[in-house]
């Protein structure tokens, strides 16, 4: 049982079953849209749409299953992994030599030469010309005969596994990332202070800009943050999109905007019915009265509604919460009683309906609303994050040293024949053969002149 | 000149160098596909200069929008595939490649692709957007040539079963290893751009390494079918036919991860 468990995890059929598993269960997760309402599902597949969701098709890739065949992948990959190490090591470590000449010439790239020299001196002609090619090379033997082991780049053959280790560093962070990361957004008006969720500090934001090109695209949106940690400012920076601010672990970034209609800023412009060349501008808040200069006369904006609509009860409400018919409603006041009251429109200049508790020449009008923009940051301490960079890597370390450290090695028995030597060599390697064969009959040549 | 100017030259050089590579091809006189490979370098040399033009010009990379990222494309698999056929003197891949390439040319210079340079939204303003996209695209170059091997290896093979023998000393058994070194040069650079650099800039931008977006996924899905390409040909010795078709069908993974994933489905990647 243990033996099948072991057979099962150790194959590379098995992996590769896992693989094609992966791959079109990623694709069917591309097809499907994911993380959509129930509604939605059944509106566009039906009677399907019931069962993907109890299939975890519509959060696929977060889904018991899916992620059951990542865990079964990464088991396969860290035994195959470390089944294979050992064998590997013990060839790089404390590799064989071996005596008898049919073994190496049963090699893919081989050679049977002779040498005009007594075996001692082949010996070390062969070592000098291996050496000049950067071989480090073992030699053990008797008198007659001599096996040499040549190699080079060793470290070649572990390429794989350095690959594999990098994946499973990558797979790990994706866990913790899972598991202990936090996410959240925070929607900061300007001059306001928010506490960072589960962060144990505070966050302002000081100024908020958008800059546009000439041609009035957006260039880029700026949040002047300032983190406020035990009620002091420790840190100001200007968050942009590509930028962001950490601290604590915690990263900020900039991820959206809008601006507030619920309190914008209002200007009222005055005017008198009997005096034409009267016009006073006042700055409004709503709720906050503010007097008209050379006037014994109090503004108050006592309501603001961005996109004006009587209801069907004929109240004022509104339709939305985009600017598309900006309402005021307006009371003058003067020594406490009223003078005027009623709404302005700033698309509607005249349209004005003022109740009158006398006869009054003030003619108010809605100038121009400027709602304060709010910033949108995307807030997030993610501790996987150190591990997966780790993880890329240890990742492109191992691709480099799989694909271009190749490992050569070549085997060679030497063995006396009346005086002189045979030389039979063979050589390895898994990448870049025909290179190989180049360098290998190149110093077969050489040796071949070796006098 | 005008940086569409030279674009079109380019592209008159590329289908000239065609033609000399397709006479090659029926001909079999080495020089032609030796000509044609010098004109094919000197539309390289000038589509490099439309390139730098237009990154002088508009004042970022060169690869914003479809126009752009195509011409890119068409680019770095012409580098690609000059670079494999220098190191492999081999000749008769280039008439397919710079038909694709050619194909690739004519999509960046249909009216469909809008050819503006228009300023970056703030989502692109980064350095990691040379890095990202020009090493992926130069990965997918070289899928792209391991691709018309593999599709050339399956014919050939085709005709030497049947006793054939293979013409112009282009065996299939070379055109199989041809197409794995084009894949370990690609593989790994597709892994460093697409997946790492990816990573990265998502991680600066949106504070998440992976959201599991479509064409994050696909590239996913790209870089599993390559690994399955490694590990059936190193580890269980398949070569030949099931090789070329896994080769075959990566590539076009990658150019769905490109260029369908914009126009099918829906995500992050939005701009290009």
């Amino acid at each position: 049982m243990l033996k099948a468990i072991k057979n099962f995890f150790t194959s590379i059929k098995v992996a590769i079953v896992l693989l094609i598993i992966l791959i079109a269960a990623s694709i069917l997760g591309t097809l499907i849209p994911q993380g959509r309402t129930g509604q939605e599902y059944l509106v566009r597949y039906g009677q399907l749409g019931g069962l993907f969701q109890k299939l975890q098709f519509t959060r696929l890739y977060q889904s018991f299953w899916y992620t059951a065949i990542l865990a079964l992948f990464s088991l396969n990959i860290i035994i195959c992994t470390l089944v294979r190490l050992s064998p590997k090591l013990r060839r790089a470590l404390r590799p064989k030599c071996d005596l008898d000449p049919k073994n190496v010439l049963v090699l893919k790239i081989r050679d049977k030469i002779k040498m005009s020299l007594a075996p001692a001196a082949a010996v070390q002609a062969v070592q000098a010309e291996l050496g000049r090619r950067h071989y480090r090379v073992r030699e053990q033997g008797a008198e007659k005969k001599h096996c040499l082991l040549a190699r080079k780049r060793i470290l070649g053959i572990f390429g794989s596994d350095v690959v594999h280790v990098g994946l499973l560093i990558i797979l790990a962070g994706g866990i913790i990332s899972g598991l202990a990361g936090v996410r959240g957004s925070l929607t900061l008006s300007e001059n306001q202070t928010l506490p960072v969720p589960q962060a144990g500090f505070s966050v302002r934001l000081d100024k908020f800009i958008t800059e546009f090109y000439p041609d009035g695209n957006v260039k880029d949106w700026k949040s002047e943050l300032t983190i406020i940690d035990g009620d002091k400012p420790v840190l100001q920076k200007s968050v942009e999109v590509n930028h962001p601010l950490s601290y604590k672990g915690f990263v900020f970034y900039q991820s959206g905007y809008g601006s507030n209609w619920e309190n914008p800023e209002l200007e009222v412009r005055l005017k008198k019915k009997s005096d034409p060349g009267y016009l006073k501008n006042i700055r409004l808040r709503v709720g906050q009265p503010a007097a008209v200069e050379g006037e014994d006369l109090t503004l108050t904006a006592t309501r603001f509604l961005p996109d004006f609509v009587l209801d069907e009860k004929n109240q004022p409400s509104t339709r939305s919460l985009e600017p598309n018919n900006p309402a005021v409603l307006i009371r003058g006041e003067r020594a406490g009683a009223e003078v005027f009251s009623g709404w302005i429109f700033a698309k509607f200049p005249d349209f004005a309906q003022m109740h009158q508790a006398k006869e009054t020449e003030f003619k108010p009008e809605l100038k121009d609303v400027a709602a304060p923009q709010y910033s949108v940051l995307q807030t997030a301490k993610d501790p996987g994050v150190s591990l997966i960079w780790v993880g890329c890597a240890v990742l492109m370390l191992g691709l480099s040293i799989a694909f271009y450290w190749p490992t050569r090695e070549i085997r060679l028995v030497l063995e006396e024949s009346q005086g002189k030597t045979e030389l039979a060599a063979g050589g390895i390697t898994a990448k870049s053969r025909e290179a190989f064969q180049a360098e290998f009959e190149s110093i077969m040549s050489a040796l071949r002149k070796t006098k | 000149m005008s940086e569409s100017t030279i674009f079109t030259m380019a592209f008159v050089l590329y289908v000239g160098s065609a033609l000399f590579y397709l006479a090659f091809l029926y001909s079999k006189k080495e020089t032609l596909a030796k000509t044609g490979s010098i004109i094919a370098l000197f539309g390289l040399l000038l589509h490099t200069l439309a390139l730098i033009l237009r990154t002088i010009q508009s004042g970022h990379a060169p690869f914003t929008n479809m126009y752009e990222s195509l011409s890119f494309l068409a680019w770095a698999t012409i580098l690609a595939y000059l670079i494999i056929e220098w190191k492999y003197k081999v000749w008769k891949p280039g008439a397919y490649l710079l038909l694709v390439v050619i194909g690739l040319m004519a999509l960046a210079s249909s009216p469909l692709m809008p050819k503006d340079a228009t300023p970056l939204v703030p989502a692109l303003q980064s350095y990691w957007l040379w890095l990202h996209v020009s090493v992926t695209l130069l990965g997918e170059a070289f899928f792209a040539v391991a691709f018309i091997t593999s599709i050339m290896y399956l014919r050939a093979e085709s005709r030497e079963k049947k006793g054939q023998a293979p013409k112009s000393g282009l065996t299939a058994e070379r055109l199989d290893s041809i197409s794995y070194r084009a894949i370990s040069v690609g593989f790994p650079l597709f892994t460093l751009g697409g997946l790492v650099f990816g990573m990265v800039w998502a991680y600066k931008a949106w504070g998440t390494y992976w959201s599991w977006d479509p064409k994050e996924v696909w590239s996913l899905i790209t870089w599993f079918v390559f690994a399955l390409y490694l590990h059936t040909r190193i580890v269980m010795g398949w070569k030949g036919r099931r090789s070329a078709a896994i080769a075959i069908f990566g590539f076009l993974a990658a150019l769905f991860t490109y260029f369908g994933v914009n126009y099918l489905l829906a995500g992050l990647h939005s701009y290009a």
